[in-house]
């Protein structure tokens, strides 16, 4: 592919989808990984809300296109707008809410069947700063600006290991999510917007996983029936000027 | 997603009637006291003056709809009248000094203006419209609507804009002999109005009062209610739209949507209804209400009365008063921003009957369970975009952008989280004033003024980031390069205003809903397919079906929760005690009633079909079975003992019966009948499991099955005899004992609701007749066959409507519906009765336990017009070809089946 070069320098799209069930904190995830912030009172997705950020890899830089779906019932029947040709979907559960992940297995029954069959999957535990006994040391300064009632255990990491009282909240245990996650073949992470715990390393799991090549590949080849399987080609304009000019071949 | 719901296929087009309260924003439901009322239904021709002004007078049509007198001009645009009769103070005969023969009434309202009606139908019909007029007077007069009003318009702050100084009609109204309560004088207006008003008097309304001209614009506004009325009494004349196409100024805002919405009528006829609702309430949680109480903190927060908790209990009231007041919508994410941004103009009880008439009239099915209000107007939206901009439409299909994704929220949330609070209100105005259209226009004009740019965009992405970029920069000025400064000081969104209703002009309510109606019926289809889709992938196992197999089972199932929907408890208790988002995830569950309508869809002894002629038609009609083996089917199934099966446990107990085999056949068969699960019939299960038999077998012709089980029994009881235990201990089951059988039972006595009979000497009994060996081995399981439901079938009106009654009441009407078959089918039946060419014969008989005594009738040839018969033959011979080709046992003609039905049921109709 005459153009792979060129793109290693110009930011690839990617398109991520999140979904879960509601108030699970999907738009607070999105929140924390776009602008670095947490807002206790956002207005309710309608529909969905749609943000960019930039992902930076080793060699290469992605821009994640994402849409941030409403979570009530009631929108589910919307969500194929929303996640058709997704490259990435990021299924979102309140680890203090056993009834969350089972919702989550649905959407990722869903998506394997109905979405990208090249679709990368995260399933995310959200709100661990709730269950301080689980959480993993943070590897990255994500949080910058802590929340003020932010779990002192999550500063500590130290204590972690011994549960404390909170954890009595939590109602899906890690072990079940992660098992679950490496049967269906997702990534798995637990995260806390609220912290920032495991935010960003959650984006860049993503961006590590998704097949780069495949996408500039097939956006490279617009030949008609090259990749029926990843329809890439509505990612990025530039791009798509240059597909234009790349041969049929 | 376990719920499967129905109640799409329940749809019905508003009557003409309807429409017409639609048109008028009258309530559709007259309330109970009401309905007396609607006799005095008329309509009459009339010229409409206002204040005996001869020039401004307008022809047009009168509508008398108790408790309303409407009035629309001819273009139904200018002049459009909706008060209620309680309103009306006086109504007098006007003799007109040099028009001599003309028919005029002068009717003075209650804030003193004074109506003349000249009706100019013909004399007969203008007295008629008199009477009736005079009669629905009297009712509003008995139930003492009249007095209401005066309460009433105390909470209108127009009443304070406009203070009651005019003495002339104090006067009338003690003199007007319909008003009696006027005792006190009303010295100060001020001091005894306490008006309904929003959280923006206390928290301030959104923008800057000057620069929205907040002083004139109330000051026409008084001027033209002055003289044309207010909230009950409001007369729409052409000038009230222009001064609404401007802005309505905050103060007066929320009373000038419940008037031009209707939803003032709403709030009078039902005083008190919504405090009712909250105190019955009080304490009780939902679904919704969890709902409500996440979304509460997050609705308009950047308006100062929503970080407050004053703002969020008057929002929280609302909400849940309505979700509570329609438990089927209950509450849907979008509300909670609408709802707060009314409340800044209007009370919580004018905001809760507003929501009403938005939910059920102005935006219907936007908020619902399956939101197909709100992706029907998405398609009717691109529909007209492909109309009106198919360069943009083209342009969209080729980069595959949807235009929903941008546009739903516009249309869901009236565009208040979509454009700055002032703008949005402002097409909020002009929604409540012309209606649904608005949110067209104004959706059509964005694009077509953004049509450059969005021909560049690629992605959606790209098309969200320009609409947010376009509602960000609505107030800057739209020519910023003009050099003449008027055009500068026009600002984009007054440019959009006037490219939606001067460039959109042709898009109307009329053309909306034929939009809707031609895309409907794809709507409910897709939304039905989705559910049917996620129906399947939440099963846990689909047995040994494939997925298509499975498909048809969940539209057998789905008609027949069409044709018999979970009763209304059920319903309420789904809804209130916890839908999709609790822990115990409900499923749509169905009982007995509705699961015998789906076996008979699936097995073929579940059902007796008839052959009806009626000289026009003929056509097979199904009913359904009842038996108790249908029933013992329905417990043996329902494994987890809840009274009701859901999609899987359907799917489970076909999976076990229709992949049978002869031992396992015998073997649920057996367990079936087995009440106590034991692993023994007792005598009088042996007889059920005989009449089961019988059941199933009385469609086949002729004696064979008949003799089938009647040796059945005989063996059965001499081989359960025999093998009685002689010291309590069950005889093993083997060859031997086969053989010993022919001697006589040592233990004969054996209560009938002992353990008599075990599986093994049912499976050897089963075993000795070849017939009975065929059924288990092959009918049995290919008795139940999964066949496509044909989608006409399920789109039909809800069961238990007389039928008759539908097909006299709205025959004409409703027959171009799709839905009406069976309505067409009892019209015609009627005609054949009528003509005495009806006729009903069961295409199967019903061969039971008492056929025994009169086999040989049954099968006697009886003749009459044969040609009639044949569908019904061809039935029956399929039903026994499958019997007895499979095994070739002992056939008979199968000809016979069709042959003695006159016998039966033949019914001459006069």
């Amino acid at each position: 592919m005459a153009d792979t070069s060129d793109a290693s320098q110009k930011p690839v799209q990617v398109k991520l989808v999140l979904l879960g069930e509601a108030a699970v904190g999907k738009s607070s995830v999105v929140m924390r990984f776009v602008n670095n912030e947490f807002q206790a009172n956002k207005e309710p997705t309608i529909g969905a809300a749609f943000l960019t950020q930039k992902c930076r890899l080793e060699d290469r830089v992605l821009r994640y296109e994402i849409w941030d779906t409403a979570g009530q019932e009631r929108f589910h029947s919307l969500a194929p707008m929303y996640y058709r040709n997704a490259q990435a979907a990021v299924v979102v559960y309140d680890v203090t809410k056993a009834a969350s992940l089972e919702k989550a297995k649905s959407w990722v029954k869903e998506l394997q069947r109905q979405a990208n069959p090249n679709i990368v999957i995260a399933l995310a535990g959200n709100k661990v700063d709730l269950v301080s006994g689980q959480t993993t040391p943070r590897a990255t300064p994500a949080s910058a600006d802590d929340e003020d009632e932010a779990d002192d255990a999550t500063a500590t990491p130290g204590e972690s290991d011994d549960a404390t009282g909170s954890e009595s909240l939590r109602q899906v245990p890690k072990d079940e999510a992660s098992a679950y996650a490496a049967e269906a073949g997702l990534l798995f992470t637990e995260i806390s917007a609220k912290t920032g715990d495991g935010i960003v390393e959650l984006f860049t799991d993503i961006a590590k996983k998704i097949p780069i090549e495949h996408i500039l590949a097939s956006r490279g080849s617009a030949a008609p029936g090259t990749s029926t399987a990843s329809r890439a080609p509505a990612v990025n304009l530039d791009d798509a000027n240059e597909a234009k000019n790349a041969c049929n071949c | 997603m376990a719920t499967i719901s129905t109640h799409l296929r329940n749809f019905k087009e508003p009557t003409k009637e309807q429409a017409q309260r639609h048109f008028f924003g009258l309530p559709t439901d007259p309330s109970k006291e009401d309905v007396g009322t609607t006799d005095h239904k008329f309509e009459i021709n009339a010229v409409l003056m206002l204040n005996e002004d001869q020039e401004d007078s307008y022809a047009g049509k009168m509508h008398l709809l108790p408790p309303y007198l409407c009035f629309i001009s001819l273009d139904r645009r200018s002049v459009k009248v909706s008060i209620p009769l309680a309103s009306i103070r006086r109504v007098e005969r006007v003799n007109h000094p040099r028009a001599v023969g003309v028919f005029q009434l002068g009717l003075t309202l209650w804030h003193g203006m004074k109506l003349t009606i000249q009706l100019t139908s013909l004399r007969p019909t203008a007295d008629q419209f008199c009477a009736h007029l005079r009669d629905a007077l009297k009712i509003q007069l008995d139930l003492g609507r009249m007095r209401q009003v005066k309460a009433f318009v105390k909470t209108c702050y127009s009443e304070v804009l406009i203070p009651v100084s005019n003495p002339e009609a104090d006067n009338e109204r003690e003199d007007g002999s319909i008003m009696t309560d006027n005792g006190e004088v009303d010295g100060n207006p001020l001091a005894q109005t306490s008006y309904h008003g929003g959280l923006g008097l206390t928290f301030k309304f959104p923008g800057d009062a000057k620069k929205l001209r907040e002083g004139s614009k109330l000051k026409l506004w008084t001027t033209y209610l002055r003289a044309h009325g207010r909230n009950l009494t409001l007369l729409r004349y052409p000038h009230c739209t222009r001064l609404v196409q401007v802005g309505l100024p905050n103060r007066l805002r929320g009373e000038l949507w419940e008037t031009l919405s209707g939803s003032i009528f709403l709030r009078f006829g039902n005083p008190g209804v919504y405090e009712n609702i909250l105190a019955s309430n009080a304490g009780r949680t939902s679904t919704s209400t969890e709902e409500i109480e996440k979304d509460l903190n997050r609705s308009l927060p950047e308006y100062p009365a929503y970080q407050d908790e004053r703002g969020i209990d008057t929002l929280r009231r609302v909400l849940t008063a309505y979700s509570w007041k329609n438990p089927e919508l209950g509450y849907c994410q979008a509300m909670n921003i609408l709802t707060a941004a009314l409340l800044i103009y209007m009370s919580e009880e004018q905001a809760f009957w507003l929501l009403e008439v938005l939910c059920d009239r102005l935006l219907p099915g936007y908020y619902s369970p399956s939101m197909y209000g709100t992706l029907l107007d998405q398609r009717v939206f691109e529909a007209l975009v492909q109309r009106c901009l198919p360069m943009i439409h083209d342009h969209f299909q080729e980069v595959d952008v949807q235009l929903s994704v941008a546009s739903l929220p516009w249309f869901l949330s009236l565009y208040i989280n979509s454009m700055p609070m002032i703008f949005a209100f402002r097409i909020v105005d002009c929604f409540f004033c012309m209606g649904p259209k608005v949110l067209f226009q104004v959706g059509l004009a964005i694009l077509k003024i953004n049509g450059e740019k969005l021909l560049t965009v690629q992605d959606d992405g790209g098309f969200i980031s320009l609409m947010r970029e376009y509602f960000a920069s609505l107030g800057d000025s739209a020519h910023p390069k003009s050099s003449d400064p008027r055009s500068r000081a026009i600002i984009k969104f007054q440019e959009l205003l006037l490219v939606a209703f001067r460039e959109f002009s042709v898009i109307n309510d009329e053309m909306i809903d034929s939009e809707r109606r031609r895309y409907r019926g794809d709507i409910i289809h897709g939304i039905e397919s989705f559910a049917k889709r996620s129906a399947i992938r939440n099963l846990s196992t689909f047995g040994r079906f494939t997925k298509d197999q499975v498909g048809l089972v969940y539209d057998v199932l789905f008609k027949a929760l069409c044709l018999s929907p979970p009763p209304p408890v059920v319903m309420t208790k789904r809804i209130i005690s916890g839908t999709e988002e609790e822990n115990e995830r409900p499923e749509t569950r169905i009982e007995l009633q509705t699961f015998r309508l789906f076996l008979a869809d699936i097995a073929t002894w579940a059902r007796d079909e008839y052959l009806v002629s009626n000289g026009f038609q003929e056509r097979v009609d199904r009913r359904i079975a009842e038996h108790e083996f249908i029933d013992r089917l329905f417990f043996f199934w329902d494994t987890n003992h809840t009274g009701a099966l859901s999609f899987q446990d359907l799917l489970n107990g076909l999976d076990g019966i229709m992949f049978s085999d002869l031992m396992s056949s015998i073997e649920w068969f057996f367990v079936l009948h087995d009440k106590n699960k034991d692993g023994w019939l007792t005598k009088d299960e042996v007889l059920t499991l005989s009449e089961s038999l019988l059941f199933i077998f009385r469609a086949e012709v002729g004696d064979a099955y008949l003799g089938t089980v009647s040796r059945f029994m005989t063996n059965a009881f001499e081989y359960g005899d025999a093998l009685q235990p002689e010291n309590g201990q069950p005889a093993p089951v083997t060859p031997q004992t086969e053989v010993s059988a022919n001697s006589p039972s040592a233990n004969p006595e054996v209560a009938s609701n002992q353990p008599y009979l075990n599986k093994a000497t049912f499976r050897m009994v089963v075993l000795a007749d070849p017939l009975l060996e065929a059924f288990f081995d092959v009918d049995l399981p290919r008795s139940f066959q999964l066949l496509p439901v044909e989608d006409t079938t399920i789109r039909r009106n809800q069961p238990g409507l007389g039928v008759l009654g539908n097909a006299v009441g709205g025959f004409f009407s409703s027959f171009v519906t799709d839905d009406n078959k069976k309505i067409f089918n009892s019209f015609v039946d009627d005609m054949g009765k009528a003509i005495g060419k009806h006729q009903v014969w069961p295409s199967r008989c019903l061969l039971t336990l008492h056929l025994r005594q009169f086999p040989r009738s049954l099968s006697a040839p009886q003749s009459t017009n044969t040609s009639a018969i044949l569908p019904s033959k061809n039935l029956c011979a399929k039903q026994l070809v499958t019997f007895h080709e499979s095994k070739g046992a002992a056939k008979r003609q199968p000809r016979a089946g069709a042959r003695h039905r006159p016998l039966l049921h033949l019914r001459r109709h006069r």
